[in-house]
């Protein structure tokens, strides 16, 4: 969530409701004959009010569930989520006296410290990630679809190399189809381009043309043997295994240098399937960037979400025990 | 051809006496005595003309004279292989083979073009002349006929065919000297001519001009059912008494009889196909296979233990608002189908299929054999043929006017109200109008006459503004125009024109003026519909002239009324909206959260709501529509052909596989589960009255947004007017 303006009404509700609590608190803690304490009318009031807006927050789950019910909106309940959540932490301080008290409701407060503290790192994740993703991953494609993208880069790589060096033999993939990227790619791929049907073009019963390849000349095999070394060394093993530590082509700066070396190496005809190859590598690397990015943006959860459960079974423990006895 | 006086007239060919009767041309009265003369622009069928002058004999005067149009007389004496008229023969066949595109294709087929007949005859070796350098073209527009001017030598012999043998008038000449050609109606493609394909000028041309397209790869695959007909036994059957019989004989396996037993289904919606059925004898049912039923959009508390699966709920649960009890669905048939029960029956005489037989589109419904059936099935140049022929065409139009005109008619809603005897009134004064793909049928400007109700295929309607050309609508089989003209100012506002195959019901503004006077209610519907349709047009005008084109602009975002656009900066990729439109949408998703980018934005894939909604041309059920607002619905007959899918060019409408149950005909009575495709895009969610993805966003990143006003903030232009 972007923390902007528009929390601005929130923070200051929060701050409001953080401010009234924390005299309410002084002025209790001072009056108490024997100090602050949970079980006092005021401590339970707190207790109550921290665990309600505990509560609430974790309904968000639940809410995310049903998400074309008409029970307000998911922004709202997502700000409420972060904001009341975030004010539980000093109310249930505030219900405890500053005091962590025996071993459950120690616990407690430790599980309350880290589910807040992880909840706070997740906002501030999500409010940085998605701009750090959207700039340095512009070919960003959805996430569950990574993988097929991936097999679609080696099969067009494979291509654009088998155009100018001839068959090399490399194992192909089952199946083909359109890249789920291909809105965002760096260069045109006729093969998948959907003609633009205009109103114009209806009425007269014809359909735009596809833009046709660029002609390409096929080279020798002397020509062609640096190329192809690279290409099944570097190029094809980095598409392959594209995460795997220690690659050059890994390396945005080092990519630079690679294909440039490499366009000294060969004939001018070459230079177009070697730009399109760079594309390739280029694309296949932000994938890894995305891949990272993703989950950094939704891993922080694996953490927060159970913590957040464990937290509400033993507060309701907590609650039940202390009532009762 | 020779007069009839029985005067005889003495005269000498080549050396022989003979007599003939007075009035007898020189060729004729060669022939009459077993002397050929070569010619190529003479028919014995034909009034001679004397243009090529081939026939030219030696008369002893000072110049040949062209045997085909000179009178005997008495005494004559005459010479037909003289040297100077063999050398004369011989200079004309080469200039005519300078020309000619030797072998044309008539001598590929058939080996005998009169032309390079006569010229291997005469000793014609290569023409010594140089060839003409611009070709003048060759038209493949007729389904029948296939026209090469250049290897037209301008005999005139087609024109006389068409005019005075069939008497249709069609072809004629245009232009003068080298730039001199044959034209059909006012130089229009023989296919968009009033020419009906009788085959006489193909025929009576002596070259490869005009010849016959080839049947091969255009028969209908026979198969044990089907039965080859002859020309002689096709014109036994009163709807081919006027078809030429040239013309059938040289079709022959593009029509074919079949016969189907009961129960056989005859086509099926969805499928794609190039013929048309003509029932002989028996009856068919045709219906929509699949139960009407809504893909019903979720929402609300009900909804939670209900398994999100891809459920279709029966109409009666569901009734959706602008719902009349009238209302049917169009087909491609001379019936509609009632929504209520989208089921017809179809007898000897009708004819199914044209739109899928003349435009290649789907099967509108599913046909069954409901007696033993006999049938023609025809490709398309037969059905073209069969539709200009005035007794078919009659046929078919009484049919129409006996079953489905009052149905179209009271299909408009403001119709409704018309009495039963205007009714029957306008089912015999209305005019049935078919129009050639393209034609525009009423342009922008013009004096308004009539009204018109579409009765097959699609119209265009748009407007011209400075800079370009604004489509307002596509209408399909249902929909009317032209009473904004009527109404207005007398002045047509837009330009219809026909994007396939079109026929029209043409109300006269007689009629019209008169409906409007007689029926109050009549006129204040539709003044209001044409109300609203100004206010629509007038808005998009202004939007297509107020907002400064851009790089992303052109890539169609200014087609949109509505998109979903995602922030990316706030997005944290959660699919929290593709699962809201899941949910709301049986378990499928409407939206994909991919496509354009642009600065910090997403336009997601999904529904744009286009000011031209290409998705709507050719829906062979007319189930894609626009609502009186914003959004383009499908409706819940769609057959799942997936034409709308193939139309829409950014990928935003998909098919999808549900699960119905429908009457079991094996089983009358009982209900099977099958699995039907229909067409899926997002519909705003308009009964939510918030979409969504939008609603689900959780971190605020989803809108629907009006480009306009979008990319002119954006831009810095501020907000829009």
């Amino acid at each position: 969530m972007k923390m902007d303006r528009t929390q601005r009404g929130w923070a200051v509700a929060s701050l409001g409701i953080l401010g009234a609590s924390a005299i309410g608190y002084v002025a209790y803690a001072h009056q108490a004959p024997a100090g602050p304490r949970g079980g006092s009318v005021v401590g339970l009031t707190f207790g109550i009010v921290g665990f309600a807006f505990m509560i609430f927050a974790a309904l968000l789950g639940a809410r995310k569930r049903v998400p074309t019910w008409r029970l307000g909106r998911a922004q709202a309940w997502m700000r409420g989520h972060l904001w009341l959540g975030l004010l539980s932490l000093p109310l249930i301080l505030f219900h405890g006296g500053f005091h962590f008290g025996g071993t459950l409701t120690r616990v407690l407060m430790w599980l309350l410290i880290v589910t807040v503290g992880s909840g706070v790192f997740g906002a501030v994740l999500q409010n940085y990630v998605p701009r750090m993703m959207t700039s340095e991953v512009p070919l960003e494609t959805i996430y569950d679809e990574i993988e097929n993208v991936r097999n679609l880069l080696r099969e067009e790589a494979d291509r654009a190399m088998e155009s100018i060096c001839g068959p090399m033999d490399l194992q192909k993939q089952a199946s083909e189809g359109q890249r789920a990227g291909g809105y965002t790619a760096l260069r045109p791929i006729s093969a998948a381009a959907v003609p633009l049907r205009t109103s114009a073009a209806i009425s007269a019963g014809a359909s735009a043309a596809v833009a046709p390849a660029a002609e390409t000349m096929l080279l020798s095999e002397t020509e062609s043997a640096p190329l192809r070394r690279f290409y099944l060394e570097e190029v094809r093993a980095f598409l392959e295994q594209p995460r795997r530590r220690g690659q050059r082509l890994g390396d945005a700066e080092k990519v630079q240098l690679a294909f440039a070396g490499m366009k000294t190496l060969l004939p001018e005809a070459a230079h177009g399937a070697l730009g399109d190859l760079k594309d390739i590598c280029d694309e296949a690397r932000q994938l890894v960037r995305q891949e990272r990015l993703h989950h950094w943006l939704h891993g922080w959860l694996l953490v927060h979400i159970p913590l957040s459960l464990a937290l509400m079974v033993l507060g309701a423990v907590h609650a039940l025990v202390a009532l009762r006895y | 051809m020779s007069s009839t006086n029985t005067t005889l007239v003495e005269l000498t060919i080549d050396g022989k006496v003979v007599r003939v009767p007075e009035g007898t041309t020189v060729y004729d009265a060669a022939r009459l005595n077993g002397i050929a003369i070569p010619t190529l622009c003479h028919l014995q069928n034909q009034t001679p003309v004397g243009v090529c002058r081939l026939c030219v004999v030696d008369t002893g005067a000072r110049v040949l004279s062209a045997s085909c149009v000179r009178p005997v007389e008495p005494g004559m004496k005459l010479s037909t292989n003289s040297e100077k008229v063999l050398a004369a023969q011989k200079t004309l066949l080469e200039l005519l083979m300078a020309d000619h595109p030797a072998p044309c294709a008539r001598q590929q087929h058939s080996g005998d073009c009169e032309l390079e007949m006569l010229a291997k005859q005469a000793g014609v070796g290569t023409p010594r002349f140089a060839k003409r350098v611009s070709s003048r073209g060759a038209d493949d527009s007729s389904l029948a006929i296939a026209v090469d001017h250049d290897a037209c030598i301008l005999c005139d012999r087609c024109i006389r065919g068409c005019d005075e043998i069939k008497k249709n008038f069609v072809l004629g000449r245009m232009g003068k000297g080298y730039a001199a050609g044959i034209a059909f109606d006012l130089n229009a493609p023989m296919g968009d001519s009033t020419c009906i394909s009788c085959g006489e000028c193909m025929v009576s041309c002596p070259t490869g001009a005009l010849t016959n397209k080839s049947v091969v790869g255009t028969a209908i695959a026979a198969g044990t059912d089907a039965q080859l007909l002859t020309a002689g036994e096709l014109h036994r059957l009163p709807v081919f008494t006027d078809i030429s019989g040239t013309f059938l004989e040289l079709n022959r396996g593009a029509i074919v009889k079949r016969r189907y037993r009961k129960g056989e289904v005859i086509c099926r919606e969805g499928e794609f196909g190039s013929t048309a059925f003509f029932i002989l004898e028996g009856a068919a049912r045709v219906a929509i296979s699949s139960s009407i039923a809504h893909v019903k959009t979720q929402g609300g508390p009900q909804g939670f233990f209900k398994r999100l699966s891809s459920v279709l709920v029966g109409r009666e649960e569901d009734q959706r608002e602008e719902e009349a009890r009238e209302r049917t669905i169009p087909i491609d048939a001379p019936v509609d189908l009632a929504y209520g029960n989208p089921v017809a029956e179809l007898g000897p005489g009708d004819l199914f299929g044209e739109m899928t037989c003349m435009s290649f589109y789907p099967r509108s419904a599913t046909v069954r054999a409901k007696t033993d059936v006999v049938a023609f099935e025809m490709l398309r140049n037969v059905l073209d043929i069969m539709m200009k022929n005035k007794t078919f065409r009659a046929q078919i139009d009484a049919n129409y006017r006996r079953r489905a005109l009052e149905t179209h008619l009271r299909g408009v809603p403001m119709f409704a109200e018309l009495s039963p005897d205007f009714i029957e009134h306008l089912k015999g004064s209305v005019e049935l109008v078919r129009c050639a793909p393209g034609q525009v049928i009423a342009r922008q400007g013009e004096t308004a006459d009539s009204f018109f109700l579409v009765r097959i295929g699609f119209v265009k309607i748009s407007e011209e503004y400075p800079g370009g050309e604004l489509v307002l609508a596509y209408l399909s089989r249902g929909d009317y125009f032209g009473e904004i003209g009527l109404l207005g100012g007398g002045v047509r506002t837009a330009t219809c024109t026909a994007l396939d195959h079109v026929e029209l019901v043409k109300i006269s503004g007689d009629d019209f003026r008169e409906m409007v006077q007689r029926f109050p209610s009549v006129r204040s519907g539709i003044a209001a519909v044409a109300a609203e349709r100004q206010a629509a047009n007038a808005e998009r005008m202004k939007t297509v002239q107020s907002v400064p084109l851009d790089k992303f602009l052109s890539q169609g975002l200014m087609e949109a009324q509505s998109l979903l656009v995602l922030d990316l900066q706030k997005c944290t990729r959660c699919d929290a909206c593709v699962n809201a439109c899941a949910d709301a949408h049986d378990g499928v998703t409407r939206l994909v959260r991919e496509g354009l980018r642009f600065e910090g934005f997403l336009v997601a894939t999904s529904c744009r709501q286009c000011r031209d909604p290409l998705c709507m041309v050719g829906c062979p059920v007319g189930s894609i529509r626009r609502r009186n607002s914003l959004e383009v619905i499908i409706e819940d007959w769609c057959i799942g052909c997936g034409l709308c899918a193939r139309n829409c060019p950014y990928g935003n409408i998909n098919l999808h596989p549900f699960e119905v149950r429908v009457e079991d005909l094996e089983n009358m009575g009982r209900k099977k589960a099958v699995v039907q495709q229909k067409a899926t895009s997002c519909d705003l969610c308009t009964h939510l009255k918030e979409p969504s993805c939008v609603y689900a966003c959780p971190h605020d990143a989803a809108h629907r947004v009006d480009p306009r006003k979008f990319f002119a903030e954006l831009k810095g232009h501020g907000p829009a007017s």
